[in-house]
């Protein structure tokens, strides 16, 4: 078991990886940046949880150069464990002063990690859905998500007026995403109100994330590459997740997270958000937000949505809230439980912080906060930044009180746990759209 | 070493199975620490909650014979938790709580594992300074600085970590557990064990808990920045400053080589033409900070400063503080393999060392660039190479061999801060000569008689 690999006295060269029977596995001047530092360890959630340094940016890279140089089988169960259990929020990226790519080095590493049979059937069977474009039309043709049409009935704008910037006459298309169409049909009606210039071709496909993070990084880059020749212009998306890795593919220019283009493009929110104060009266909203991980950490985009929430409400900076809320794409559905652990303090934080909504900027995330404020019951809700800019101008209301899933009779299933909460959290969401004029 | 099954399972009685690991891939991440060139991999790692299952594991480790490697961050930069003879690593980062702040005394009590930052903050959140400031501290454990003795940027001013430590509670290799110094600053009861153990790098016993001084937090500071058209002016205008009585809490240096790098990775508009940077800076009320920038400035210019300007707001304060913290990494990003040392001379001496330092690296064909301390004297000469070239890090370890003999010459030391751990002992004995190591190794073996904690590092 011993394998002490012993320096010479100051003087011999045991390189922190690279030489040795190289794996070929990763491109080496991406694994030899790291200079092992460890100044990722406090921004890692996984470390947090388990104070392991093995669950650690700095140990996982060990891991994969313990990989590449054939230190570690291939089969090894740490490796195999720790692909997965790393969130691949990216927030070790900022943090790294000596400028390593580890969401590249993670999608290399799950490539060859999950490769064949070792890849989760999950994941498979939802890269595989959202490879074919007729199945993903299928989610939107039964829950109807906004679509340009020809004889389209005159929009106006609202939620958002123009700061006297001069229009950019590049053409706007929104990317619909492959599951938020179906689970957040809404906020992609909101913003055709935000936005009434933008188009919504209906005929789109995915854009690969779902496939990068999941060890399919070159399907990942041949679906992106494809989505950039069917939506033209620039690619507007409410999906944090989906930018970064689209603006990776087609370059930074010819993508905008909703938020950043919204500010970008010179627009200000108006209206104003507010609830019922408890004395028969109203009171301006206090929101906190949670940060897309990639739209973050890749995209360097915090600063935008917080700009917009605040002219519309009283924005609440709640501890933590740059840091992942566990859903990170897939990995709330294969790793339900890890997912949940992250997500534990952060609804401590947002509950002590006494907020009303907590906004997300990524469907994902919505999905994560909305599960777990309703297992909680919490009368705190989860809303994408879309409706509530929506909403505060007046176009349509968000929902108050204990969501529908909280409201229902806790019925405890052997193991259809995951089932219920689906089938809890489309209710809810179809509740919300019975709520205003999407309906 | 092959550390037996059945410690394994000694070793899991006492800590519990969740919180030892022996497998391959689980003992990997703790083959290293940040020190580039030196891994070994341990046989176990374990994670003990509190001072006694520390003992229980020290006392088995000593009747078995197994080494045991203590460690917190593993941000430290001379190898000094690396498993140099395999054993145990031993990681304290479980205990990590803050006991006690108290404003009354000015001081706070903390388990080992808490992060240099967390202590800092919650120093802070009472209106406190927690003074030393390593690079790493949001990294790096205030046990991990205790054992090294870790300084950082305020070093001229306010002293290294060893200035702050009052008690500590340490567990034997045999298993004692005791409390050495306490919560008074006058008390010379016995020898100072408190201050030998600052800085014995986990060689004597493990740090479990610490009890710290505290400062009042300043009311304000500063930073400014001054350029140099060469090092050796930069020198003359930090004996000049300090010459004039001005005690500043930051005095850095950046040659022309770190310059550039530094701002090719954080942008902050620094000046491409000089031959060295002064950082300065310094805290307190108003009108004295702004007094002694005034005055350091002046300085600065009285010796050849070719431009001196303070920084105008808080914010671009902390961005050039910032800047000097990254200059290791700014630098790492020049080349795959980073090493970085850590001699120190006597602060007139500085430039002279500089200038000795870019002799030696150009005789041995290695790049180098010099950042570091100009108030203490204590210089980060760091060699950039490509880690597949085994020539050029042999080459590098060469060069730094003979920084290190020019260091002594000058009655300097081979670590001013870093520690000597693994990667320095064998030029210990440069330093300190034959009969203080004999005298090192007594005292190990007083604390240590079977020779089982961090075996390869001080007083083997």
């Amino acid at each position: 078991m011993t394998a002490v690999d012993k320096p010479g006295a100051g003087t011999a060269a045991h390189g922190t990886g690279g030489h040795g029977h190289g794996g070929n596995i990763f491109d080496p001047e991406l694994l030899d940046r790291c200079i092992s530092c460890g100044f990722c360890l406090p921004a890692c959630p996984t470390y947090a949880l388990t104070k392991d340094e093995g669950s650690s940016p700095r140990g996982r890279i060990t891991l994969m150069r313990a990989l590449e140089t054939g230190r570690l089988d291939p089969d090894d169960d740490r490796l195999q464990k720790e692909a997965s259990f790393c969130l691949g929020c990216r927030a070790c990226e900022p943090v790294c002063p000596a400028g390593v790519q580890y969401g590249h080095l993670l999608e290399t590493w799950r490539d060859h990690q999950w490769r064949g049979l070792h890849r989760p059937p999950l994941a498979r069977v939802l890269t595989m859905v959202a490879d074919r474009k007729p199945l993903i039309r299928l989610i939107g043709a039964v829950r109807r998500p906004a679509r340009t049409r020809e004889s389209a009935p005159s929009r106006t704008r609202v939620g958002a007026s123009r700061n006297g910037a001069t229009p950019d006459t590049t053409p706007l298309t929104l990317m619909l995403g492959c599951f938020e169409r179906g689970l957040f049909p809404g906020v992609s009606k909101a913003v055709q109100k935000l936005l009434p210039e933008i188009s919504v071709p209906e005929n789109q496909g995915c854009c690969g994330a779902l496939h990068a993070h999941n060890g399919d990084s070159a399907g990942g880059v041949a679906l992106a590459e494809k989505l950039g020749e069917e939506l033209p212009g620039v690619i507007v998306t409410t999906a944090g997740g989906c930018a970064a890795h689209l603006a990776t593919v087609l370059g930074r220019d010819r993508v905008h997270e909703l938020s950043e283009h919204l500010v970008k493009a010179g627009y200000e929110p108006i209206g104003e958000l507010t609830v019922d104060d408890g004395h028969g009266g109203r009171r301006r909203a206090r929101v906190a937000i949670q940060d897309s991980c990639h739209l973050r950490n890749g995209l360097g985009v915090s600063a935008e949505p917080r700009a917009l929430l605040g002219a519309v409400a009283d924005f609440v900076s709640v501890a933590g809230d740059g840091s992942c809320c566990g859903s990170a794409g897939t990995y709330s559905l294969l790793r339900p439980k890890d997912a949940r652990r992250v997500l534990e303090p952060k609804l401590d934080a947002v509950e002590a912080a006494g907020v009303d909504y907590v906004v997300a900027v990524n469907p994902g995330c919505l999905r994560q906060w909305q599960t777990g404020l309703a297992r909680r019951k919490s009368r705190i809700r989860a809303v994408h930044l879309a409706d509530l800019l929506v909403a505060a101008a007046g176009g349509r209301r968000l929902p108050t009180g204990l969501p529908l899933a909280a409201r229902l009779p806790q019925v405890r299933l052997p193991s259809g746990m995951r089932v219920r909460r689906v089938f809890a959290l489309r209710k809810d969401a179809a509740a919300q759209n019975t709520d205003g004029w999407s309906a | 070493m092959n550390v037996d099954r059945s410690v394994i399972r000694e070793l899991e009685a006492i800590v519990g199975a969740e919180h030892v690991r022996t497998d391959p891939g689980d003992v990997e991440p703790y083959s290293r620490d940040a020190t580039p060139t030196f891994r070994a991999v341990p046989d176990a790692v374990a994670w003990p909650g509190t001072a006694e299952e520390v003992a229980a594991i020290l006392k088995l480790a000593t009747a078995r014979r197994v080494p045991v490697i203590p460690r917190g961050a593993g941000s430290n930069l001379c190898a000094a938790t690396v498993a140099e003879r395999g054993g145990i690593v031993m990681v304290l980062t479980r205990m990590d709580k803050i006991l006690e702040v108290s404003a009354d005394e000015l001081l706070a009590r903390v388990e080992t594992g808490v992060t240099t930052a967390a202590l800092a903050d919650a120093a802070a959140a009472k209106g406190l300074l927690y003074a030393p400031d390593p690079g790493s501290r949001t990294v790096s454990t205030v046990g991990g600085n205790v054992a090294t003795c870790a300084g950082g940027l305020r070093g001229l001013k306010y002293g290294v970590t060893r200035n702050y430590v009052l008690g500590a509670t340490v567990v034997l290799p045999t298993g004692e557990i005791m409390k050495t110094g306490g919560r008074l600053w006058k008390d010379v009861a016995g020898y100072d064990l408190t201050r030998l153990l600052t800085g014995s790098e986990g060689t004597l016993g493990v740090l479990t808990e610490l009890t710290v001084a505290l400062l009042p937090m300043p009311a304000t500071s500063n930073t400014g920045v001054a350029y140099f058209p060469t090092l050796a002016d930069a020198g003359r205008a930090v004996d000049a400053i300090i010459g004039h009585g001005i005690v500043p809490a930051t005095l850095e240096f950046l040659d022309a080589k770190c310059i550039g790098a530094v701002e090719q990775y954080a942008r902050l508009g620094l000046r491409d033409d000089a031959g060295a940077l002064l950082l300065f800076g310094d805290d307190g009320s108003q009108d004295v900070v702004d007094r002694n920038l005034e005055r350091i400035g002046e300085q600065c210019t009285a010796t050849g400063a070719m431009e001196v300007t303070l920084a105008e707001n808080i914010a671009r304060a902390q961005a050039l503080l910032e800047a000097r913290r990254c200059s290791l990494p700014a630098l790492s990003r020049l080349g795959t393999m980073t090493i970085l040392e850590d001699a120190t001379v006597p602060r007139p001496r500085l430039a002279e060392m500089v200038d000795r330092i870019d002799a030696i690296a150009h005789a041995h064909d290695v790049p180098v660039a010099t950042f570091g301390h100009a108030g203490d004297g204590n210089l980060h000469p760091t060699i950039v190479v490509d880690q597949h070239d085994d020539a050029a890090i042999k080459r590098a370890h060469e060069a730094f061999g003979e920084v290190f003999k020019a260091a002594i010459s000058m009655d300097g030391t081979i670590t001013g801060e870093h520690g000597v751990g693994a990667a320095k002992l064998p030029y210990l004995i440069d330093r300190l000569g034959a009969d203080q190591m004999a005298l090192l190794r007594r005292i190990k073996a007083a604390f240590d008689p079977a020779g089982i904690l961090n075996p390869g590092k001080l007083g083997s």
